[in-house]
């Protein structure tokens, strides 16, 4: 799996190949910004794709490392934009998957530290996971004279539009301990927006408090394999059984080759074709796990497949 | 040239140095001073030097402070420094931009006061330093357009670092002609009390992360700063020594570029450290072994003294 060397991928699939691909899988994951919906509007296709999956008895799983909502907001966001039967226990968001980790797998023994935004602390708040919680700054204080929390055991770094100098310096004191666990929501560098336009991810904010504690953090997110020891464990899914179709090499394609997931590249999103090829030809072994197995123009074709 | 490495300075070592050598660099924080208080005995070494015919300059990766200020605060402590004799990241940075780099237009500027007034020295404009307040979230100000006259990005230290100015950077970088350079690398600066203050170098890897774009690096161990004091006074490498704290950016520097090295133990960098990578024989490790160290500068003070 890691480090074979591919000798195929990028097979351009769609029709009868395509439904045979399906046929032959229970789980089907997708990831969701430019798979199957861009912003606020569905990928054509995708609401009756994902419908005509749960009709034939499939297990159907969202894995984003969006960490930006909590997954409530997930299930009223596909209601909103026409998906049917969506429920939350499909959903695996890479705040989800931080809370988890943190309950059920770290032996948290105190409080997290959290950079990042609503739908992480809602997330925390859900699993029961104690945190700091998020403090208004008083103007002028600096890390010479701020509080800091004595039973911080954890620091989670996300997506985070109020980050700050004086957050990464707190951060950054509570990392001195090494027991303190340092987890990463997701390693995305930037995110496209509306317009064309890209934004920082929370990769770049990981990257600083990386470079100012000489700590590596433990990533939640694609490529990292914990989303789907996250759904194995509560829904028992076996990888040889499942697909993972995303946009994103780097993360979607690369996490589906780590977990031993067949996969498949839509265009509809961040990778090009090119990209992916430029992949397949490379030497170095990270980009040979993030080649696909398959490419497919949109969700859109699923739906011609499944429909034949 | 020392026959054997990381030796102490002492003795009759310390006479053949300051015989082999006529210019002596000094790093600032950790080595000369901490914080706002000088290094016991350092101002009289270094006002000793220059008294003895050597050539005293000051090299830091520290941009928070013009040539000016710097020669002020050396004042303050008892320091005989002229402006001219400082050379801090804020003041090589503007150097490397109008000169080497070039730059006919704007900067937006993550940074600070200091790097702000040596930019405008030499006739760079700077947008979007200081406190740059943040209002509404990330689709409210992601619509505000670009200033068409920035034509580099300089990340600096800068404790008013926000998501919205590394989002500006972003956008602005994203035009592959946008010059991007970062002061230094520094990872972090201690404060007394046991806490920790992130350096520059996060705040350009944050940067560099986001652009999927390397930086140009102005401070040690990039050999920009020393290449800045050869150019305004001609200095030979080989009579030349380094006295530093930090062995990854004074010691590294010193060595790549042909000069003696002192480790200080008064700073970031110990001793144990300096014969981890002595005893490494990792070709890559070998130039963070200083030729010399000492416990403190104020180590040389006898043998100046008699």
């Amino acid at each position: 799996m890691a480090g074979a060397l591919r000798s195929r991928g990028c097979i351009k699939i769609r029709g009868p190949q395509l439904r045979d691909l399906l046929d032959s899988k229970c789980n089907i994951l997708f990831d969701c910004d430019g798979v199957i919906w861009e912003g606020e509007k569905a990928i054509p296709g995708a609401i009756d794709v994902v419908s005509l999956l749960k009709n034939q008895g499939k297990n159907v799983f969202f894995v984003t490392n969006n960490c930006t909502r909590p997954r409530d907001s997930y299930v009223q966001k596909f209601t909103r934009l026409g998906f049917t039967d969506v429920q939350k226990r499909d959903i695996f968001s890479s705040a989800y998957c931080s809370a988890v980790y943190l309950r059920d797998f770290a032996n948290l023994k105190g409080k997290v530290y959290v950079i990042g935004g609503d739908g992480v602390y809602k997330e925390l708040r859900e699993a029961g996971v104690s945190f700091v919680e998020s403090e208004p700054e008083t103007p002028g204080m600096t890390i010479s004279d701020c509080p800091l929390h004595t039973d911080v055991k954890a620091v989670l770094v996300a997506y985070d539009e109020d980050f700050n100098f004086l957050k990464l310096a707190k951060a950054c004191c509570y990392l001195r301990d090494s027991e303190c666990l340092f987890i990463a929501s997701d390693p995305d560098p930037w995110h496209p927006v509306r317009g064309g336009r890209v934004t920082p991810g929370s990769g770049s904010l990981t990257a600083a408090l990386e470079t100012a504690t000489n700590r590596k953090a433990i990533v939640i997110g694609k490529p990292s394999r914990f989303m789907f020891e996250c759904i194995t464990s509560q829904c028992g899914a076996d990888a040889a059984q499942s697909l993972m179709v995303g946009d994103r090499l780097e993360t979607d394609i690369l996490f589906g080759t780590n977990c031993g997931l067949s996969t498949v590249l839509t265009l509809t999103g961040v990778s090009k074709i090119e990209e992916a090829q430029a992949n397949l030809e490379s030497d170095c072994p990270e980009k040979q796990n993030a080649v696909p197995d398959y490419v497919v123009d949109s969700i859109g074709d699923f739906l011609l497949a499944l429909k034949a | 040239m020392a026959v054997s490495k990381c030796s102490r300075l002492s003795g009759p070592l310390i006479q053949e140095l300051l015989d082999s050598v006529d210019n002596f660099l000094f790093d600032c924080d950790g080595v000369i001073w901490r914080g706002d208080q000088a290094i016991p005995g350092a101002s009289e070494v270094t006002n000793l030097l220059k008294k003895n015919g050597k050539r005293v300059f000051f090299v830091t990766n520290n941009s928070t402070k013009t040539r000016e200020m710097y020669a002020e605060k050396m004042a303050k402590l008892g320091f005989q420094a002229k402006t001219e004799e400082v050379f801090g990241t804020a003041y090589c940075s503007a150097v490397y931009l109008k000169n080497i780099a070039k730059l006919d237009g704007k900067v937006y500027l993550i940074g600070g006061n200091a790097l702000s007034k040596e930019l405008q020295k030499v006739g760079i404009q700077t947008v979007g330093s200081g406190p740059d307040p943040v209002s509404g979230g990330q689709s409210d100000w992601a619509d505000v357009p670009l200033d068409p006259e920035v034509k580099a990005v300089v990340v600096g230290f800068d404790e008013h670092f926000s998501y919205m100015k590394l989002s500006k950077a972003l956008k602005y970088l994203d035009n592959p002609d946008c010059l991007f350079v970062g002061t230094n690398t520094d990872t972090r600066l201690p404060l007394e009390g046991g806490r920790v203050v992130p350096g520059t170098g996060c705040l350009v890897r944050a940067v560099e992360t986001a652009a999927q774009r390397k930086a140009q690096i102005i401070g040690k161990p990039s050999h920009f700063m020393f290449d800045c004091v050869v150019s305004e006074y001609g200095i030979d490498p080989a009579r030349t020594v380094m006295v530093g704290d930090r062995l990854d950016t004074d010691i590294l520097l010193g060595s790549s570029c042909g000069l003696k090295t002192v480790l200080t133990l008064t700073g970031v960098s110990h001793l144990i450290e300096a014969t981890a990578h002595q005893e490494s024989h990792c070709p890559e490790r070998t130039g963070m072994v200083p030729d010399y160290y000492v416990e403190t500068i104020a180590d040389l003070l006898p043998a100046l003294q008699g």
